[in-house]
């Protein structure tokens, strides 16, 4: 052995992991970006004891109704075209797309509720599914946040903060976590069609990119159309044996070039060229539903079996789930009901009801619910006042952030608990409000996380999901 | 090893003296500073230690710190106490001190606690160049400085590395791309001393430098071809980046650089180019959600200016002061609104509009187009003064039928086919014309049928011939609903300038239109199905007035199939080319549409009283009414009519042809600035006027206390950041990492430099060179420490891993943009056009569309062909909301906000970029193609000069063989199946060039592909 030049495991340093400098992230974080085939299986360093493993994320873009669905105001009933009073509005800021009204008319939900599972959690009638399942969920009715529209609002609840240039909580939980599986990306985002009129809010690369943290953190779009992940097919004409004789060339030349610059980036780069192979196989497999039993999608509902449907990519989650996928964010747009609610609304939920349902009670069965956080919502809520021609069975409803309802479920979460009270308009908090900031830090700490000790240092700030120094609070009501 | 590295750096600690600024401002900083530093407003007992003054303050009869005695010092005794209500940090902070770092503390306090200012607040001083014994290593003062650090560690530099090798290195950092053949041929030809600095200028000179240097530039001025916010429509502001690009390659000095893009229509009467600069103040991210408040995105566009500003040229983050007193820089809130007032004067709305054009814009007219357009002029002129003699030559004699005499009658406006000029819908299957048996048809040989669920329509807008509504006219058309599939509702609706004319019968199922009145107004039940009947529309009831002109037409059902024939109107207006014969009738009729449909001269007389009409006026009329619209005269002009429009439809494409570019212009009457309380937009505190922060130099004594005088204050060389900021951002961008590894921030919590002589040395260098770019890279380029071979020894990887010490040259992986061209140039393929519009090649289909507003105007990703396939990545269309997958996936920024400094990763989706992305594989395939026809057929020949010209260097024996062992593989699995071999060489738009044997081009093109994906071809090495 020639004992100058150094090993080759001497040289498999964590340099190309690292991405910025060696001393410049905590050491828990540090040693969870490695992947595991090369240190071996690093223990996480969690701040607290992790009850939850894994997220999905189902984020109802646009905003759904709060009180048409979970925040059921009966005393709305007598005030219908009554103006609101100031003493509830307290001046509060209103967006430009109504602030020019001359009146501000209640429009009660046109919709039934009723009091469902051991724990009596009221539910509208246009999610029965949802229903069903009450006593596996908690509902927080009074989370807030700070913007009032779409694009600053829906950034700060996917990166916390409103201006663009912050990583997703996925990256965050990536950068914290790292990876369980070497085949598929730590963090994977899908996108769902969805049935109300066309117009829907867009969304952005940003929420779920990476910000200042490494590339690698950023969430991997799952396609329902064309390649799964992008360039995942060999070009026409290049087979599966083709491609690994190319690879098996590739790294004994990359191997060549190793024993005479001894840069440790080589070897993490044929690494990564095996992964890449691997993931030429375990991509597919994710994405072949052709192996799931018809019951699957009786739970699921005839949609599962359109790709692209929300019913599907809750499917596609809980496939993704069994392969210990990190971190998975569902979109679904399409919640901006601004006027006719009543034509939209119930669309929208049908789109959602029995997908969401069956993707919580799936997990359950199968064991995975106690280790998976399973969350669902939109960026804000809707006013109580009518936006635009109020009749009782035609209305539109703005932007209102000031109140709005969440739900969460599996790892950490206790069940059955509705939380939080808003006053008899659904516009001001009466009882336990919830930052999104206290959302996160929940999120984070069901994840095993104290939410300041999950930082990253950038621009001479130590940079956390929550915000630089704002307070956020664990919403310890829902926690089992 | 990331332990090891911790224990080594302590022991360091425990043997050498103490530095403030490295070893005890960042334990400060870390425990105590956010409750005892600069942000007075949470400052706690009111106690701060960042400062001596507020250390060694008398507490009444003790102080936190007395020098020399930390048993005396309470801020020591606080750190070891017993009592948990004493403890400093307190236990709830949980952020508890280690027991060496209070080591060290105590250690310090006995030495006398000294003090230093933050180092990069004081402008930096040229030290001497320190004495180098080696000749061998100092090529320029650059060595010097580096060398004794380096040899204090026991390391010594590499040798230089091989000519080919430092070739491919040069070419890499200044242009972006890779040598030609040619290139190394000369290059490897000369012998002379200074070959390599004379090649060093060669690419200095090219106009590839600025096409490489300028994007790092554009990651830092957050350049991108939409507005990033909302709906993300595209932006007119491409003319700003080729101006950066034009600027570096002319070696622009750094000052009028800066003075230019950030104030450039400040300077006493700026030029174009100038004005173009200031695009870079309108690079940020902007929205017009509806519902958004301005006020609120006007406050959030000048923090981000201020931002950028600061990040960009003084390396410190101000944005925390917007809310508080910094925490641990000493920047007051007061001063952050002080820096942000000097942007506030910026003449913009707050909303974009969505609009391509979001003004204050400047169009880049040149001279030769001024020519152009005034030609268009000419032209037209000559045709106006033909129509005039032509009218004054014509004879007109009124016939004398009264308007109001002439009879109502039918005026079909659709038969058989929509009218000409209209466009179609093409939602719910568009128009369906039918006929023959078993379709119903009124008149004509079609109708138009259509058979629905729910609710559907079909319609058409912008018909050429509109139809003119006189008064007391009828709408009407023929209607034929199915006897067994009939519709729940009908709905017409008729669109003058918008859609709010609607009438429907039946149920009021057809969700168009609300409530009752002319947008939905309800005209009885059904007609009787199984026969043709007349609907008739009073133009009244759906609010349409005498004069209001029709252009569009809607035929609306709810479920059922319904047949829809010969609709028109029931008037006594001539529609059409019918045209008035009399001059008086014509006269009666505007006078009743008040000159509705008029130019706008023409419509003001119009509405006079005919006897208040002078007679100029009545000239004019008539001229009028000669040439357009009488049925005897205005056929003599259609001719020249259709010349002039042709002309002015060539001259305002012409003029939209012409770039348009976002630029500042500042307000005549500057708004008034205040402190928001909380930082929040509506919360207004006191009333500040423009300053820079106090820790700094003042303003020049000649720059005016404005925008301009901002930018003249960030290039004076008394201001400490600026120089240094950028000769590290420069280093960082040859060797990889900075001298200060945090670019971003040379605040107390940014990291110190590794070599703060060199770096101050650099600095002034820039100054005093008269900010000459071009010197610095120059500097950098042709140093022993860039030259050096970047091959690691045990002891080196041991003692410096991350090669702060340079012992080593750089080697990291290329950016995104530099693979990308750098395949591009290695194929053949590259298209060396400079400049112009954003470009759009590859990318995967729908990833637009997943994301995008349905409107927006960038909802939809349209492959450019050709050409813009493969220029150079910088010209790549830029979205910023779904930004170049490519790009994004090797650590490209998305440009929502400032960017000086990419990580760089290294993952699988690369590798998969790099294997499969089209762009790669035709790259590969075109690559092989090129080797084919250019080397001797033989395969050895053929893999060397492939790896020639990619990686700059001939393959190895053991390499040779190895590539040509798996080329015989690659032949025998296409020859097998010939038609895969068929299929991978057809990768690509670019056509085969040459007619290559499939199997030997699909083998070597596999070959190409591996080559492109070498760690040494992705590496700058």
């Amino acid at each position: 052995m020639n004992h100058t030049q150094p090993s080759a495991d001497q040289l498999l340093s964590r340099r190309s992991f690292f991405g910025r400098t060696l001393w410049g992230v905590g050491a828990g974080a540090l040693a969870s970006m490695m992947p595991s085939r090369i240190l071996g299986n690093v223990p996480i360093q969690a701040t607290v004891a992790p009850k939850a493993k894994r997220v999905i994320y189902l984020f109802m873009s646009g905003a759904p109704s709060q009180m048409d669905l979970f925040d059921h105001k009966p005393k709305m009933h007598d005030l219908f075209d009554t103006d609101l009073p100031d003493s509830v509005r307290q001046g509060q800021r209103l967006t430009t797309m109504t602030s020019g009204q001359s009146r501000f008319p209640i429009a009660p939900s046109m919709y039934k509720f009723a009091r469902h599972g051991q724990s009596g959690t009221e539910v509208s009638e246009l999610l029965p599914h949802t229903a069903s399942m009450v006593d596996d969920i908690a509902v927080v009715r009074t989370v807030h946040t700070d913007a009032i529209n779409h694009d600053p609002a829906i950034t700060m609840i996917q990166t916390g903060t409103q201006l663009p240039g912050k990583p997703s909580l996925g990256s965050w939980l990536s950068y914290g976590l790292g990876s369980e599986n070497d085949n598929l990306p730590t963090y994977v985002v899908l996108n769902s069609t969805w049935t109300a009129k066309r117009d829907a809010q867009a969304l952005f690369s940003r929420l779920w990119g990476s910000g200042f943290l490494p590339s690698k953190h950023q969430g991997v779009r799952l396609r329902s159309q064309g390649d799964p992940v992008l360039y995942l097919a060999n070009p026409d004409g290049v087979s599966k044996e083709t491609r690994k004789d190319m690879l098996d060339g590739l790294n004994a030349m990359n191997r060549k070039q190793f024993e005479l610059s001894h840069d440790p980036e080589i070897n993490a780069r044929i690494a990564q060229y095996e992964m890449a192979f691997r993931m030429q196989t375990s991509v597919p497999e994710l994405t072949d539903m052709s192996d799931e039993p018809d019951y699957t999608y009786e739970m699921y509902g005839p949609d599962a079996k359109i790709p692209g449907t929300f019913a599907s990519n809750c499917l596609m989650a809980r496939r993704l789930i069994e392969r210990d996928v990190r971190s998975i964010q569902i979109f679904h747009r399409g919640w901006d009901h601004h006027g006719d609610l009543p034509r939209d609304l119930p669309l929208q939920c049908r789109d959602i009801d029995q997908g969401a349902t069956a993707l919580v009670q799936d997990l359950k069965q199968r064991g995975l619910l106690d280790d998976t956080l399973v969350i669902w919502g939109g960026e804000f809520g809707r006013t109580i006042y009518c936006q635009g021609k109020l009749e009782r069975t035609d209305y539109g409803r703005d932007h209102h952030p000031r109140c709005f309802t969440m739900w969460m479920a599996g790892g950490g979460i206790k069940g059955g608990v509705t939380y939080g009270a808003t006053d008899d308009f659904s516009y001001n908090i009466v009882e336990n409000p919830v930052h999104i900031r206290d959302l996160n830090a929940t999120i984070l700490h069901c994840m095993g996380f104290e939410h300041s000790r999950l930082t990253y240092k950038f621009q001479g700030l130590n940079q956390r999901l929550t915000g630089l120094d704002a307070e956020a609070n664990v919403i310890k009501g829902i926690l089992a | 090893m990331f332990f090891i590295c911790i224990l080594a750096k302590i022991e360091m600690l425990a043997e050498s003296d103490l530095s403030f600024s490295a070893d005890i401002r960042p334990l400060i900083s870390k425990y105590c500073v956010s409750c005892h530093g600069p942000d007075k407003a949470n400052r706690k007992a009111d106690l701060r230690l960042d400062v001596k003054e507020g250390a060694l303050a008398d507490l009444g009869g003790y102080a936190a710190i007395v020098p020399g005695k930390p048993e005396e010092s309470e801020f020591y005794l606080r750190m070891v106490t017993q009592d948990e209500d004493d403890l400093m940090p307190p236990p709830d902070a949980k952020n508890p001190m280690s027991p060496e770092d209070i080591e060290i503390l105590k250690q310090w306090i006995a030495d006398g606690a000294p003090y230093e200012a933050h180092w990069a607040f004081s402008a930096p001083v040229r030290k001497s160049i320190p004495e180098v014994a080696d000749p061998r290593w100092s090529r320029n003062p650059i060595d010097a400085f580096l060398f004794d650090k380096m040899t204090d560690s026991g390391l010594t530099p590499q040798d230089e590395a091989p000519k080919e090798t430092l070739l491919r290195r040069a070419f890499l950092t200044l242009t972006g791309l890779p040598p030609s053949p040619s290139d190394m041929t000369r290059f490897m030809n000369d012998d002379s001393e200074d070959a390599y600095e004379k090649q060093v200028d060669l690419l200095l000179n090219s106009k590839k430098y600025g096409e490489h240097r300028a994007r790092y530039w554009l990651d830092a001025a957050r350049y991108g071809d939409t507005h990033g916010l909302h709906l993300d429509n595209e932006r007119a502001i491409w003319p700003y980046r080729d101006w950066v690009i034009k600027a570096l390659n002319e070696n622009k000095p750094f000052d009028e650089f800066t003075i230019e893009q950030l104030a450039g229509d400040l300077l006493p009467n700026p030029s174009l180019d100038q004005l173009v600069a200031t695009g870079f103040n309108r690079c940020n991210v902007t929205t017009s959600e509806g519902g958004a408040i301005p006020e609120e995105f006007a406050v959030r566009y000048g923090v981000d200016r201020i931002n950028t500003l600061t990040t960009v040229w003084m390396g410190v983050t101000v944005g925390c002061a917007q809310c508080h007193d910094h925490k641990f820089d000493p920047f007051t809130q007061k001063e952050f609104y002080q820096l942000f007032a000097y942007y506030n004067n910026l003449d913009e709305n707050a909303m974009d509009g969505n609009a391509f054009i979001y003004p204050p814009t400047v169009q880049l007219t040149k001279e030769s187009d001024k020519e152009k357009l005034a030609d268009f002029d000419r032209k037209i002129e000559r045709i106006d003064k033909a129509i005039r003699l032509n009218l004054a030559s014509i004879d007109y004699e009124d016939p004398g039928v009264g308007y109001s005499t002439r009879e109502r009658k039918d005026y079909v406006w659709i038969e058989d086919e929509i009218p000409a000029g209209a466009k179609a819908s093409d939602s719910d299957g568009g128009w369906q014309f039918v006929s023959g048996a078993g379709y119903p048809t009124y008149e004509g040989i079609k109708s138009h049928r259509r058979n629905a669920t729910g609710s559907e329509q079909h319609f058409f807008t912008e018909a050429d011939e509109e139809l003119v509504i006189g008064e007391g006219d009828t709408l009407f058309t023929y209607v034929y609903l199915d006897p067994i599939k009939t519709p729940k509702s009908i709905m017409l609706q008729f669109h003058a300038k918008d859609w709010e004319h609607r009438a429907f019968w039946g149920e009021d199922l057809i969700p168009h239109g609300k409530g009752e009145g002319a947008g939905h107004q309800w005209m009885g039940d059904l007609p009787e199905p199984g026969q043709w009947i007349r609907l008739e529309v009073p133009v009244d009831l759906v609010g349409l007035s005498p004069g209001d002109r029709l252009d569009g037409w809607a035929f609306s059902q709810f479920d059922g199939t319904v047949y829809w024939d010969h609709s028109g109107i029931h008037t006594n207006i001539p529609q059409g080319d019918e045209g008035f014969d009399s001059f008086a009738a014509w006269l009666d009729f505007i006078g009743q549409v008040d000159g509705k449909g008029l130019p706008e001269g023409l419509a003001s007389i119009a509405k006079k009283n005919a006897e208040k009409r002078s007679g100029a006026e009545i000239q004019i009329l008539r001229d009028y009414f000669l040439e357009h619209v009488c049925s005897q005269t205005s056929f003599l002009f259609s001719a020249l009519q259709d010349q002039k429009e042709n002309l002015r439809n060539a001259k305002n494409k012409y003029l939209k042809s012409i770039p348009v570019t976002l630029v500042s212009k500042e307000l005549k009457e500057p708004r008034e600035t205040f402190v928001l309380v909380r930082g929040e937009y509506d919360k207004h505190g006191d009333r500040v006027n423009p300053a820079v922060p106090e820790v700094f130099p003042p303003l020049p004594e000649d720059a005016p206390n404005n925008r301009l005088g901002l930018a003249k204050w960030l290039v004076d060389p008394a201001h400490p950041l600026t120089a240094r900021v950028m000769v590290n951002r420069f280093w960082h961008q040859h060797f990889g990492t900075g001298l200060v590894t945090t670019a971003e921030d040379f605040g107390t919590q940014g990291d110190l430099p590794s070599h703060p002589e060199l770096l101050d040395w650099l600095a002034v260098e820039f100054i005093e060179s008269g900010w000459d770019m071009k010197h610095i890279h120059r500097l950098i380029v042709t140093s022993a420490a860039f030259k050096q071979s970047s091959a690691i020894t045990p002891k080196a990887l041991k003692v410096d891993p991350g090669n702060r010490l340079l012992s080593r040259a750089p080697r990291y992986r290329l950016d995104a943009e530099v693979l990308r061209d750098s395949a591009l140039f290695i194929s053949g393929l590259l298209v060396e056009k400079m400049g112009g519009k954003g470009v759009k090649p590859y990318q995967p289909p729908g990833l637009w569309k997943a994301v995008a507003y349905p409107t927006s105007t960038t909802a939809n990703f349209k492959r450019d062909d050709g050409d813009a396939l493969y220029r150079r990545s910088i010209y790549t269309f830029i979205k910023r909301t779904s930004p170049p997958p490519s790009m994004s996936t090797f650590d490209a920024p998305n440009r929502e906000s400032c960017t000086v400094r990419r990580e760089r990763t290294n993952t699988p989706l690369q590798a998969l970029t790099m294997m499969n992305d089209i762009q790669y594989v035709e790259a590969a395939r075109c690559f092989a193609e090129r080797v084919i026809e250019q080397s001797i057929p033989d395969t050895n020949q053929r893999l060397n000069y492939a790896m020639r010209l990619a990686a700059g260097r001939s393959l190895t024996d053991n390499e040779q063989s190895l590539l040509n062992g798996l080329y015989a593989k690659h032949q025998k699995t296409f020859q097998a199946d010939q038609e895969a071999a068929k299929a991978l060489i057809q990768t690509g738009e670019a056509p085969l060039i040459s007619d290559s044997d499939p199997v030997e081009l699909a083998s070597l093109t596999m070959i190409c592909n591996l080559i492109l994906n070498l760690d040494e071809v992705m590496t700058l090495n």
